[in-house]
């Protein structure tokens, strides 16, 4: 029924009146066809809504870009060779590039074992974090010379083959090496802490002797040299000895020049605190952070096809039938908000007296034009009028009309009850 | 440009070329065939620029009454238009699912005024959509939302189209229901022999003869010595008095009230079915009754209208009348009564009772009004009060009645003022209005105090 063929159109639309506007008598509504617009105006104000957003993405890309390609690249991580805050190590490795050192930064373990080999220094500068004891073996089966500073005892006894321990030490001046150790003979006095000891201090033995300088006299040493047949292991405690900001220090910048440059190549490990990395064989997926390892194959192609088709389904749900219909809303503001603050008032404040007097005032007013009282009858004509038609004891109603505020809000709302119950005692005389 | 599931779809069955060969490639391939045949289905769609839409609504209708948008579309883009057509209006024009259902017109699902379309190129089809609106006033139509799909349904083109429409809604009038019962009252008065009350104001009607249970004093001794029998006079109702109502739209009329577990009307819409019961109650008595929406200037004016032309001007012009934000101007009022009436008239001012808006605003003149003409102020109560009042379950509650039983004592002040400036004061809850202030004019008009 309500598919009418109307009478064809008087002329047949044109397709260049497509873009006209209404046509129509002046009692019949409008007849629209298209909103006016060709493709070159929607194009048109396309761009114009768009060209700001547009604009200010490209800017900030421009920037991006232009600071990405100005700063050089520096971190803020202790000891970085990169970093050239007062806690980093920029500026032992600056001069060892000079020198044609090769540094390799390397963050996690697996990194450094498959940076460094024979022929090529190790430094395991501070961690944040304990390695665990498969990392200290993985780095200490590289080959490389190894050195370590300021580590825990576990990679100190570890490293040393457990010919040295961490200690405490205290140091408050330059000391002399006082040992003959050419790196320790070339940097002289230092301020380095001492933190080691020798375990096998007086034992003889056909081990591996460490080389310890720099000596507290008691017993604790700020640095050990072990010699292994095609390595060597050095092991300071005090990490100042590269640091940037104290490298400078007495003999600091010989020794750590000295300990560093002995190979072409030097791996520099700042540890990553989330690194569980062996570098021993090859990484499992998991570690590796790939995921679609444990699928089975073919299922990457797959999930592509699912990311695709949900993209679709969102652009078909994104896209509404039309802008929404904008309306005015009336306020909507209750007339009783009014009454119910007045109560909130009255509750925050215990106005008690107040609560109580306006409904006994609230039902004496209806109890006495029940009765036919005039409005401005005094209390005891009320009162009279009111014993009257309950029988009640004059008392009783004089205290309940016009008695003292209530206590409490347990006597304000059985004054409230009792109120009730006269106002429905009291009828029409 | 828009897609719809069916390339989802499509896309979704990529999955088994990719089982069967899988590889990169094979999703690359067929995301290229999904993108390449959606757009020759876009470029297949019948333009929507090109179909003529015009869209026909009736001018007025009563408040929650039915009425029918319906749309005429004729296809000149030269292909089958198969479409989405959307009917927009605001959600309170209260829309409802298209209703035509044939093979080319049949409701379409995800929103209210939806049509499916399949239209030949040439042709033309309707497409009713039931609106049942829920606020007086005038209810603008959005545009008109053409979805044209390609020949697969994969993909299309919209465009809004800004067609115009506008239905006006005029207030529901429920209170009519009171209007029979009020009619009859008056036609007793009207027929009634003998009018018991013989003050000022009751017109002489005519003499006929005495019959048993006439009151002796109406008996007109000078014509009963002119005739045999014994001759009574009748008298009926004034005629032809004039009624003013006064509507209030200044702030204390956008306060809603209702039960406390609904959202309630704005205080205006209960004030106006009052009037409007009182108008067609005043009309069919015979008075002239004119009505204007005042707060600081006249929003709304009924003047002159008489006989059948009453009723339908007075819903037109109370249509679109809103509530302002606004402290209603009193003064503003008097001058507005006193231009209007020359003399004495009814004067029915339907506002609120708020103690401080009366104090303020009323009060003070009230008896410029009340010494010229009849006033009646009339108000709407509120149900949510009288809920609270009765509260006595918990503290909470009997602070709550406390506090409502302070706002009766000081709107009783209120009352009891007015009265004594010679004002009348109806104040009923909203549904009681109407009826109350009906019967407070027919007291009037039996009391000859128009």
């Amino acid at each position: 029924m309500t598919v009418t063929p109307l009478p064809p159109p008087p002329a047949p639309t044109p397709p260049a009146a497509s873009s006209g506007g209404r046509t129509g008598p002046v009692d019949e509504p409008p007849v629209v066809i298209g909103d006016d617009s060709t493709g070159r105006s929607r194009a048109a104000s396309t761009w114009r809504r768009l060209r700001w957003p547009l604009t200010v993405l490209a800017a900030i890309a421009l920037l991006v870009l232009f600071l990405a390609v100005v700063r050089p690249p520096t971190s803020a991580a202790p000891y970085a060779p990169d970093n050239p805050e007062e806690n980093g190590g920029m500026a032992v490795a600056e001069v060892l590039k000079d020198q044609g050192v090769r540094i390799t930064h390397v963050t996690t373990v697996a990194g450094a074992v498959a940076a460094a080999g024979p022929e090529s220094t190790l430094l395991v500068t501070p961690s944040p974090k304990f390695f665990a004891d498969d990392q200290i073996s993985a780095l200490n089966r590289t080959g490389a010379d190894l050195v370590v500073l300021g580590a825990d005892y576990a990679m100190v006894a570890a490293v040393s083959r457990n010919t040295i321990d961490s200690t405490y030490g205290e140091v408050d001046g330059p000391v002399p090496p006082q040992c003959d150790d050419p790196a320790a003979q070339a940097a002289g006095e230092v301020t380095l802490r001492p933190g080691l000891y020798d375990v096998n201090a007086g034992a003889g033995g056909d081990a591996v002797r460490p080389v310890l300088c720099w000596p507290d006299g008691l017993g604790a040493y700020a640095y050990a040299r072990l010699d292994f047949p095609n390595r060597s292991v050095t092991v300071v405690d005090d990490p100042a000895v590269i640091r940037n900001g104290t490298v400078l220090d007495e003999g600091n910048a010989a020794l750590a020049l000295w300990m560093l440059g002995q190979q072409e190549d030097l791996v520099w490990l700042v540890p990553d605190p989330m690194d569980v990395s062996t570098g021993d064989d090859e990484p499992t997926p998991a570690e590796r952070g790939q995921v679609n390892a444990m699928m089975p194959p073919g299922s990457a192609p797959v999930a592509l096809v699912a990311v695709l088709t949900a993209v679709l389904l969102a652009l078909w749900r994104v896209r509404r039938m039309g802008p929404l219909v904008v309306e005015n809303l009336p306020v909507l503001v209750r007339s009783a908000e009014a009454t119910r603050g007045r109560a909130r008032l009255y509750r925050a404040a215990r106005a008690r007296g107040h609560a109580a007097a306006g409904l006994r005032a609230s039902t004496a007013d209806r109890i006495a034009s029940r009765l036919g009282l005039a409005r401005s009858s005094d209390a005891t004509s009320v009162v009279d009028s009111v014993v009257a038609a309950t029988n009640r004891p004059s008392q009783q109603v004089a205290d309940l009309l016009y008695g003292p505020p209530p206590a409490d809000d347990a006597a304000l709302a059985e004054l409230a009850r009792r109120l009730d119950i006269l106002e429905s005692e009291v009828h029409r005389p | 440009m828009v897609v719809t599931w069916r390339a989802a779809a499509l896309m979704g069955l990529g999955v088994v070329p990719v089982l069967l060969l899988p590889a990169n490639g094979t999703v690359l391939v067929w995301t290229a065939v999904v993108v390449l045949v959606c757009v020759v289905d876009v470029v297949l769609a019948a333009s929507p620029r090109r179909v003529a839409v015009q869209r026909r609504v009736p001018g007025s209708v009563r408040l929650r009454a039915e009425a029918t948008s319906e749309l005429v579309l004729r296809n000149a883009s030269g292909r089958r238009l198969r479409a989405v057509v959307r009917d927009a209006w605001g959600p309170s024009a209260g829309a409802g699912q298209g209703r035509g259902r044939s093979e080319r017109v049949r409701p379409a699902s995800g929103g209210s005024g939806r049509h499916h379309v399949n239209l030949p190129d040439g042709e033309a089809a309707r497409l009713p959509t039931t609106l049942v609106p829920t606020r007086r006033g005038d209810r603008t139509a959005g545009g008109v939302t053409i979805r044209s799909l390609g020949p697969l349904g994969l993909a299309g083109r919209q465009v809004t189209l800004p067609v115009p429409g506008r239905l006006r809604v005029l207030p529901e009038f429920a209170s009519r229901k009171h209007l029979p019962s009020r009619l009859a009252r008056l036609r007793e008065m009207d027929g009634r022999a003998a009018v018991q009350i013989r003050g000022e104001g009751t017109e002489f009607d005519s003499l006929r003869e005495y019959v048993v249970g006439d009151d002796v004093r109406s008996i007109d001794w000078r014509a009963t010595a002119r005739r045999r029998e014994v001759v009574v006079r009748t008298w009926r109702p004034e005629r032809d008095r004039r009624v003013m109502i006064v509507l209030d739209t200044g702030r204390t009329s956008a306060a809603r009230v209702g039960a406390a577990d609904s959202t309630g009307a704005p205080r205006l819409d209960a004030s106006i079915e009052a009037a409007l019961l009182l108008a067609a109650l005043a009309g069919h008595a015979g008075d002239r009754v004119e009505l204007v929406a005042f707060d600081r200037t006249v929003r709304s004016r009924v003047v002159g209208a008489a006989g059948p032309r009453l009723m339908p001007a007075m819903a037109e012009s109370l249509a679109t009348i809103d509530p302002v934000l606004l402290e209603t101007d009193w003064p503003g009022v008097v001058t507005q009564v006193r231009t209007r009436m020359t003399q004495r008239a009814l004067v029915v001012l339907l506002t609120s009772l708020d103690p401080a808006a009366v104090e303020n605003g009323l009060l003070p003149v009230v008896d410029q009004l009340s010494r010229n003409h009849t006033v009646v102020v009339a108000s709407v109560a509120d149900e949510e009060v009288a809920g609270l009042r009765a509260g006595r379950e918990t503290v909470t509650e009997v602070y709550d009645a406390a506090a409502a039983a302070r706002g009766d004592l000081e709107r009783t002040a209120v009352t009891t003022m007015l009265r004594r400036y010679g004002a009348d004061v109806v104040e009923a809850l909203p549904d009681d209005l109407a009826p109350r202030l009906a019967d407070e004019y027919l007291a009037l008009k039996a009391a000859g105090r128009l």
